[in-house]
């Protein structure tokens, strides 16, 4: 390969990498909040973004409702579906039994009926086209070529992202969800309310995966397997540290760079290695995460 | 003149800024009780831990029976023959009291693949049943651990350190939470470990009846350093350590 | 009483194949394979207590270990059955070694990528695993004797069954044993009893693996053709779900989950459509309402009913 080539390729994978990776770092910020704050890495995930895009569809095309319309009320169904299983299930989980091995195999559960259940409706036994609400002519940046609908993905991405770290640094809620993820006794001595914000950590991250699935599903044809994008969620979590949120976005952003110059350089069928290969890197060169802090120490 | 079977030398712990302990030197003689007292927050758990190797001092050395065990691994000590029990009951739920006291003795069930394969290694058996019989806990050999009323969910954590035969025995607030009757039968455990099967014990206890009548010697941390350390009766009357305990007008009082 | 049942329980399973049609006889083959991987399961999850989502990799590794020792090799049966344990576990080994040098949740999330990425592997890698075409297995062969159906095969699973139930029986009561049930209550209290923590979770973790190759060689036994697409996450899925149902952490409940849900999975392919909802929910219900399994809340629930 020249160096000409090699270089065009180089800009085209960071291009179309930083627009994947942005939907990768809103799926890792989804997962990392919920493990941060209930030491649950949440299998389901991946689904919950994969229902959020059917419903999305169901509403946009089938039901034919205006896109602002469509777009709220997925949200809010996610984030809805997501609160209620934390609440009426996991709550329940819990309470039959401690441990954490428990709440996880709750979650593969959600994944498996989710899927199911997308099957069931009819709407999944097909791929199907996702139309795209921003045009998808192509522009030059450089010499890399992406689409208006690219740009509109990326800032997307970037200003929930934003609106996100907002909330979490400089709002009282934020701040409860900080001290829940820092020490649930103490946080539940000052007077916050675990339960409740648990809840909405869940519905939180159920309303962020669908964001993602909103942006992600112009992208791909929809299947009721696109929830296995989730492993690169995965895959940019353990980049950034899995408990660090900072450490998510950026994974995010790397693990869709990678994603892209294996694509463009190796071969395309080569891509479905990369999130596993990133995992396997990470753990050998640095298995705290490139953002991991140090090992607490338990108290003994 | 007794040896001196621990060694802790000028051991400093810091978390980030804070100096949890700072420089402190401790030597305990074997076949003696030592304790280790103070107010809350003092480092008396920290140092605890670091002996027991479970923190990383930042500077200092731990010496035990003359070998250095600064950096060894908290996984050795058994090895090595250090028992310790924990302040909020680490038991293995779930398991019999049997079990748990056979996992004590996980590294007496060693050697050749045979050896290791065995359900109940006969060696093993006896001294395990002594150590029931022993700590009272014979009645509920086959009950899980979580059923166990508090009290002998205390004893099972001393029994289960005693199955591995340790020459030192760790204690963290052994008696916390026990009622008078069986604090008294912890004392006459413990005085008896020590007087006929020449155990030497470093214990961290807040009830100071027990500490009183069991330790030969006292050592006094407050803020992370040594502010006394002698007799029960010595360290009683050092006003060093009424001011840390009560407040500057008692010491004058 | 209980030797009664379980002698019982053998002579039934001795003179099954004699009795009844060449499904049924399939049926008992596939039973006992899901039984060893859920044994494997068992003490990976319900002993040691980590976690660990590639059980279809390694019975796929051992699987097409078993075929390239009986083709490329010329093996004998017992030497490839081996083998494909083997191999397994030193796979899960080098994984293992990786996984768990961080939080445990490493372990749960590093299989699962593994097990994605072994996936693509048995895809891809035609001279071994036929690719998307799948792969022929060539009969195996014991003492000269060919194995060409599910009847003369059921034996011989049969006695890789009995071995390996036999295997847990004695590893559980082991001193490894014991040292897996202790890291998985409390690891601190493990360590200061001197079990080092590491170690043991790996052991248990290759152990689960050398369960699974064990297993992949027995399918290999009496089946003829092995697609990749059936030895994906699913295939993890129901293995935990069989595990599940019989109770985390009980021995007879893996036995016994294999058994129940293996049956009810094999009824439900009639269904398909319905199989992942099926499965999604009895994971969530046994987590909610009976997280020690079925027999075990049967039973609860039968004493219950006497007391009342």
């Amino acid at each position: 390969m020249d160096l000409q080539l090699a270089l065009l390729f180089l800009q085209q994978g960071v291009a179309s990498g930083l627009v994947v990776g942005s939907v990768y770092a809103l799926l890792a910020l989804a997962i990392v909040i919920i493990f941060k704050t209930s030491e649950v890495p949440n299998f389901a995930q991946g689904e919950m973004l994969m229902a959020a895009g059917y419903v999305a569809l169901y509403l946009l095309v089938f039901r034919a409702l205006p896109a602002w319309a469509s777009i709220s009320m997925t949200i809010v169904v996610a984030f809805a579906g997501a609160a209620l299983f934390r609440r009426v299930v996991l709550t329940q989980v819990a309470h039959a039994s401690g441990s954490p091995v428990n709440l996880v195999i709750a979650t593969l559960g959600l994944s498996y009926v989710l899927k199911g259940l997308v099957r069931q409706t009819g709407f999944g036994d097909t791929p199907r086209s996702f139309p795209a609400l921003v045009s998808t002519d192509s522009l030059m940046i450089g010499q890399a070529s992406v689409t208006r609908l690219d740009l509109a993905i990326l800032g997307t991405a970037i200003i929930v992202m934003a609106a996100f770290f907002w909330m979490f640094g400089y709002t009282k809620l934020g701040r409860a969800m900080r001290s829940v993820g820092m020490n649930p006794k103490a946080a539940q001595l000052v007077g916050v309310n675990l339960n409740r914000i648990h809840t909405i950590i869940w519905g939180l991250s159920g309303a962020i995966s669908a964001i993602a699935a909103l942006l992600i599903s112009p992208k791909l044809l929809m299947t009721a397997d696109m929830g296995s994008v989730v492993t690169l969620g995965f895959a940019a979590a353990i980049v950034g540290g899995f408990a660090s949120l900072p450490g998510a976005v950026v994974g995010g952003f790397i693990i869709g760079i990678v994603e892209q110059l294996v694509g463009l350089f190796v071969s395309s069928r080569a891509i479905t290695l990369a999130p596993f290969l990133a995992i396997m890197l990470v753990l050998i060169l640095r298995p705290q995460g490139l953002f991991g802090g140090r090992v607490v120490i338990k108290k003994v | 003149m007794r040896k001196e079977l621990l060694k802790v030398e000028n051991v400093t712990v810091r978390f980030g800024g804070l100096v949890a302990v700072n420089d402190f030197s401790l030597n305990v003689a074997q076949g003696t009780i030592h304790a280790l007292i103070g107010p809350n927050g003092a480092g008396k758990s920290t140092t605890f831990n670091c002996i027991s190797r479970f923190y990383q001092p930042t500077s200092g050395r731990i010496v035990f029976d003359d070998t250095d065990i600064t950096h060894a691994p908290a996984s050795e000590m058994a090895r090595y023959g250090i028992a310790r029990s924990f302040q909020n009951l680490e038991l293995f739920n779930e398991l019999t009291v049997l079990e748990n006291v056979m996992i004590g003795a996980h590294v007496h069930c060693g050697g050749s693949l045979p050896d290791r394969l065995q359900a109940k290694p006969p060696a093993v058996m006896r001294h395990i049943e002594e150590v029931i019989e022993r700590t009272g806990l014979g009645p509920y050999r086959e009950h899980k651990a979580r059923n166990l009323d508090f009290g002998h969910q205390k004893l099972l954590e001393l029994a289960r350190a005693l199955a591995i035969r340790p020459r030192l025995l760790l204690l963290d607030e052994p008696a916390a939470g026990l009622r008078n009757r069986e604090i008294a039968s912890l004392d006459r455990l413990l005085t008896d470990l020590v007087r006929t099967d020449g155990l030497t014990v470093l214990i961290v206890e807040h009830v100071m009846q027990l500490v009183m009548s069991i330790s030969d010697r006292v050592t006094v941390l407050n803020f992370g350093t040594k502010i006394a350390e002698g007799t029960p009766q010595e360290v009683r009357n050092d006003p060093a350590v009424i001011e840390a305990y009560l407040g500057k007008e008692a010491a004058h009082a | 009483m209980r030797i009664l049942g379980l002698l019982a329980a053998m002579a039934g399973l001795i003179v099954l194949p004699l009795i009844s049609s060449g499904y049924v006889v399939y049926l008992a083959n596939l039973l006992l394979t899901f039984t060893v991987l859920c044994l494997g399961m068992h003490i990976v999850i319900g002993e040691a207590g980590q976690f660990s989502l590639a059980q279809a990799a390694f019975y796929g590794i051992g699987i097409y270990t078993s075929g390239l020792a009986n083709t490329a090799f010329g093996w004998p049966l017992p030497l490839s059955v081996l083998a494909s344990g083997l191999v397994a576990a030193l796979v899960g080994l080098c994984i293992g070694t990786l996984a768990l040098r961080m939080r445990d949740i490493y372990l749960a999330l590093a299989t699962f990528a593994f097990g994605e990425a072994m996936q693509w592997v048995f895809l891809s890698w035609t001279p071994v695993t036929g690719g998307p075409n799948g792969l022929r297995i060539p009969p195996a062969s014991l003492l000269g004797f060919e194995i060409v159906n599910d009847r003369q095969a059921y034996p011989v699973v049969l006695a890789i069954t009995i071995l390996m139930i036999w295997a847990t029986v004695v590893i559980a009561r082991s001193r490894l044993g014991r040292a897996f049930r202790a890291v998985r209550e409390s690891e601190v209290a493990a360590l200061a009893m001197g079990v080092s923590v590491q170690t043991t979770k790996l052991a248990a973790f290759a152990l689960s693996a050398f369960f699974a190759g064990v297993a992949g060689a027995m399918f290999a036994i009496y089946s003829t053709y092995i697609h990749p697409d059936s030895l994906g996450f699913q295939t993890t899925i129901l293995v935990l779900t069989m595990v599940v149902v019989g109770g985390l952490g009980s021995f007879s409940g893996a036995i016994g989950g294999a058994i129940v849900f293996g049956l009810i999975s094999e009824l439900l392919r009639q269904a398909p459509s319905y199989q992942e909802i099926i499965y999604g929910l009895i994971l969530i219900v046994f987590m909610m309402f009976a997280p020690r399994g079925l027999f075990a809340f049967i039973g609860d629930n039968l004493k219950r009913f006497a007391r009342a």
